[in-house]
């Protein structure tokens, strides 16, 4: 009598995957899996056109076009051939500023989810890890930041830390790190409880490192696609706080444009151009997240995936 | 609405009740306006109600002694008394007082005022209130916050008796029938009510409804930064005037120009306050009636040249290189008014120069060919260089002195349009120049209070007057500036100087009309030079009211040009007429669907932040 060997499971492996490092095999598996969504693949394409547009846009829009002492089109006019989209309320171009909005736009989108997320992830794998004290005391702090209503806090707060970007984007990241912390610390209660994970201490691992280098990749996609779709909710809330007027007014940013299309009187004088342009822009990248977002979340879940 | 000396909301083109502006309440409005909400109070069904839009400076504080926005400043007038009414053709007449003599010496006026009338708690009202209001202001430093330059040249008020008000002068006064008028003037208070709250003054709000008072109406209640109700007082009767024609009036407070053009295309107002763009469309309506009104106030830029306190002790955070007078020129040559006044008013106004606004062309003054300042950046950037300012690599001039940089804050109303708007051009013109400017987006209250601890660089401000300009002059003389705590002050931008101050004494004094308008000419080339207050423009009027809901609500008929002149709400209201038949159905007008797409998006982006804002922190329960 042979005990079953390991070797003979090695053997079961298909070939092709063995050659592979198994790190390169995981990410083709995932692009694989990933260009089964068609709608991942739109979402991906919708962020990549604006990503682009906000990247090259320096190239092709000079600092003058957007100066309104130099603008020298008509005020609030029509769609043209010389301005595709119309003009704003000082002749400027409406499509050049939706192409520059996008860069302020998404940059605030995208650090306010860094420290969104740096911040409910931190707390989540501190208050999962932990159990005791410091992870209930953890929790209620964040049951507390749950239960304050966002708008008016964000609002409050970037009235306290003064006008423009970076008071926005802390008003962001203050307002919606709990949804992270909490999904991270329920993810970190489940791998807590892995076998692996007593091993480990059982070698006599410290809690930072069973933090870092266990829990933590196993946290990590789950992250992913909580950043991913927080850009767009970041975006969408970036654009309700300028629009309400929090922003500063020399920045261009699709929430400032909706906010001077109100304030001067868009509506009355029916600039559809200037209004909708910005609309459609923020609807098109949250769509584009959210696309983008929910497709990673199907591929890397498997309870979603379809592994015939 | 109108004729007033006040410090007014900005946010329009240098205008009273311009009402511009995106704040979440403006948005909320929009969204009420598509359908959503209701308007406040409305009245019982046989009684006619006018409601009206607010100045959007909206009310800091019903206190008479204390306030000077706009909107507390119409109220006053019409709840009020004053000594004397302002005509329609700004010319003083009676009120309380029904006659007046002078003795020879015209230091002596004797008002005789009328008998029988009663403050709306049935005591009646006499010469002693108004001589009590009067002493209040000439001896309490708080009461003379809002109004106390108005009296500095009062030697003694008395009431030998409940018809007789005797005001004695220090010198002979030339403007003393515009002291007590309504809006501008200093309001007549009951002294049976007001003689409780002297020890708290400060403090004390006014707020005890219906306010005790006697005008053409009484206030009933005040909804903080939303609304306020009247009732008409049937008693009132004022020359051939009698009481309102309505039975009630909504003033209500709405913080964005849509919206209130909305309400105003349901119904919801009868009257507002509109920007250019909206102007022209709304003239096309015929629903609606569109007034242009020649401009009785200017929107400005205010430079801290160095402020002080009253006893000359350095106050506030102000940069210290803006007090070299070569930078505050530099920074006046840079900006182009007409770029302004083309752009942010549509070409509805006149480019800014002296002090005093276009409403009153007595006063109007124009800088000499040779002292005017135009747009030339050249020169700009030559005055600054010949000063020793050179640029750095970063384009920003530099102190050579103390190495910083030209470096300014520009404060501006948060919820105003125009500002935001004048900002982005100040911005880049200055820029050009080799300055940087940061902008502070400031609340109103916020940006007054700033002003007034002297914690500011630049700031956009305006104000408006009535045709006495003595009050808009004293806001730049010595005496206006804050105590060593920063209170008791009502300085416009802490410009003080010895001979502004002299001759702001004596044109107080001097009886000659063409000696005085001389004298105040004077003092508009002192202000012009000192470049502490750069008038950017002097906004139109820009009023449309429903002709089917309210007639005879403007007065006035169009000068040559076609501007009507500055109206007052104190006649406003009291002449408007209900129509005859009843109310018109809701409108339902060319540009309705822009409002709902309008409407709609708001409220897109407003319920989807907040949803997202939401969606977050819900979102580990739905996994």
């Amino acid at each position: 009598m042979t005990a079953p060997t390991r070797g003979r499971t090695r053997a079961e492996e298909p070939a092709g995957e063995a050659a592979a490092p198994p790190r390169y095999a995981a990410l083709r598996r995932f692009a694989r899996g990933y260009l089964r969504r068609p709608s991942g693949i739109v979402g991906l394409v919708m962020l990549l056109a604006f990503a682009v547009a906000a990247l090259v846009a320096p190239s092709f829009i000079h600092p003058h076009d957007l100066d309104v002492t130099r603008a020298s089109g008509a005020l609030m006019a029509p769609p043209t051939g010389a301005y595709p989209l119309g003009t704003d309320e000082n002749g400027r171009s409406v499509l050049f500023l939706v192409i520059w909005g996008a860069r302020a736009s998404l940059f605030i989108g995208v650090v306010a989810t860094l420290m969104t997320v740096f911040i409910g992830g931190t707390i989540g794998l501190v208050a999962g890890h932990y159990q005791g004290r410091v992870g209930a005391l953890l929790m209620h702090v964040t049951d507390w930041f749950i239960v304050l209503p966002s708008l008016p806090l964000a609002i409050a707060l970037s009235v306290v830390l003064g006008q423009g970007a970076s008071s926005i984007i802390i008003a962001i990241a203050i307002t919606s790190w709990t949804g992270t912390a909490r999904l991270v610390r329920a993810q970190t209660l489940a791998v807590g409880a892995r076998p692996f994970i007593e091993r480990g201490r059982a070698l006599g691992a410290s809690d930072p490192q069973i933090m870092v280098r266990h829990v933590l990749p196993s946290v990590l996609p789950l992250i992913l696609v909580s950043s991913i779709l927080t850009i767009g909710s970041a975006i969408l809330a970036e654009a309700t706080l300028t629009f309400l007027g929090l922003g500063d007014p020399t920045t261009v940013s699709w929430g400032s444009m909706l906010n001077s299309a109100f304030a001067q009187g868009a509506v009355t004088v029916g600039a559809w151009w200037y209004l909708l342009t910005p609309g459609i822009a923020i609807l098109l990248v949250v769509m584009g997240f959210t696309l983008t977002g929910r497709a990673i979340e199907h591929v890397l879940d498997p309870r979603m995936v379809d592994r015939a | 609405m109108r004729v007033g000396t006040v410090r007014h909301d900005p946010r329009g083109p240098g205008r009273v009740r311009r009402l511009v502006a995106v704040a979440l309440g403006g948005a909320l409005l929009v969204a009420a306006a598509v359908g959503l909400g209701t308007g406040p109070a409305s009245a019982a069904a046989s009684d006619t109600n006018l409601t009206v839009t607010m100045d959007g400076s909206g009310i800091d504080t019903l206190n008479p002694f204390l306030s000077f926005y706009n909107g507390a400043l119409n109220t006053f007038g019409l709840i009020y008394p004053s000594l004397n009414s302002l005509g329609k053709d700004g010319v003083p007449g009676p009120y309380l007082a029904k006659s007046w003599t002078t003795s020879d010496d015209k230091l002596t006026w004797t008002f005789t005022v009328q008998d029988g009338l009663k403050w709306s708690d049935g005591q009646p009202i006499t010469a002693e209130d108004a001589a009590w209001t009067f002493n209040l202001i000439m001896t309490n430093l708080t009461a003379a916050t809002a109004n106390g330059s108005l009296v500095a040249n009062f030697a003694s008020v008395t009431a030998p008796d409940a018809t007789t008000l005797v005001v004695k002068t220090k010198q002979p006064q030339a403007n003393m029938l515009y002291v007590s008028i309504p809006v501008s003037g200093i309001p007549i208070v009951p002294k049976h009510v007001w003689s409780a709250h002297v020890a708290d003054l400060k403090s004390y709000k006014n707020e005890t409804y219906p306010v005790v008072g006697y005008g053409p109406w009484l206030l009933q209640t005040y909804q903080t930064d939303q609304f306020e109700r009247f009732t008409a007082n049937k008693a009132f009767r004022l020359g051939s005037s009698g009481a309102p024609k309505f039975d009630t009036l909504v003033v209500q407070l709405l913080k964005n120009s849509d919206a209130s053009v909305a309400a105003l295309k349901n119904g919801q107002v009868a009257d507002t306050s509109v920007n250019a763009k909206q102007f022209d469309v709304l003239k096309a309506d015929t629903k609606m009636t569109a007034v242009q009104e020649v401009g009785n106030g200017w929107t400005g830029l205010e430079i801290n040249g160095g402020a002080r306190t009253k006893s000359g002790k350095a106050i506030g955070t102000g940069n210290p290189l803006l007090g070299d007078p070569q930078v505050r020129s530099a920074i006046h040559w840079a900006i182009d008014k007409n770029k302004l006044l083309t752009n942010v008013l549509g070409g509805k106004g006149v480019v800014g120069n002296g002090y005093l606004p276009p409403a009153y062309p007595q006063w109007s003054w124009k800088p000499a060919a040779a002292d005017a300042v135009t747009y030339d950046p050249a020169k700009a950037n030559s005055i600054l260089d010949a000063a020793g300012y050179t640029k750095g690599a970063d384009g920003i001039r530099v102190d050579p002195r103390t190495g910083k940089k030209l470096d300014f804050r520009l404060g501006i109303h948060s919820d105003s349009a125009s500002d935001a708007q004048i900002s982005q051009f100040l911005k880049g013109w200055l820029t050009d120049i080799g300055i940087s400017i940061r902008i502070d987006s400031l609340s109103f209250a916020q940006l007054n209070s700033n002003l007034s601890r002297a914690d500011w660089d630049m700031l956009m401000d305006a104000w408006t007057t009535g045709p006495d300009p003595t009050y808009l002059l004293s806001i730049q003389t010595c005496g206006t500036l804050p105590d060593d705590t920063g209170a008791n002050g009502n300085t416009d931008a802490f410009y003080c100087t010895p001979e502004y101050d002299k001759l702001f004494a004596q044109q107080v004094v001097t009886l000659d009309a063409t000696e005085r308008v001389k004298i105040v000419a004077q003092m508009q080339d002192i202000l012009y030079q000192a470049n502490y207050d750069i008038i950017l423009f002097y906004g139109d009027g820009l009023e449309v009211y429903r002709n089917d809901h309210v007639s005879n609500l403007l007065f006035g008929p169009p000068s040559s040009t076609g501007l009507h002149p500055a109206q007052s709400v104190f006649w406003n209201y009291l002449d408007a007429t209900p129509p005859g038949a009843a109310s018109a159905a809701p409108a339902a007008s060319s540009s309705k669907t822009g409002l709902v797409v309008g409407g709609v998006a708001v409220l897109v982006v407003l319920l989807a932040g907040a949803f997202v804002l939401r969606r977050r922190s819900t979102s580990d329960l739905r996994g």
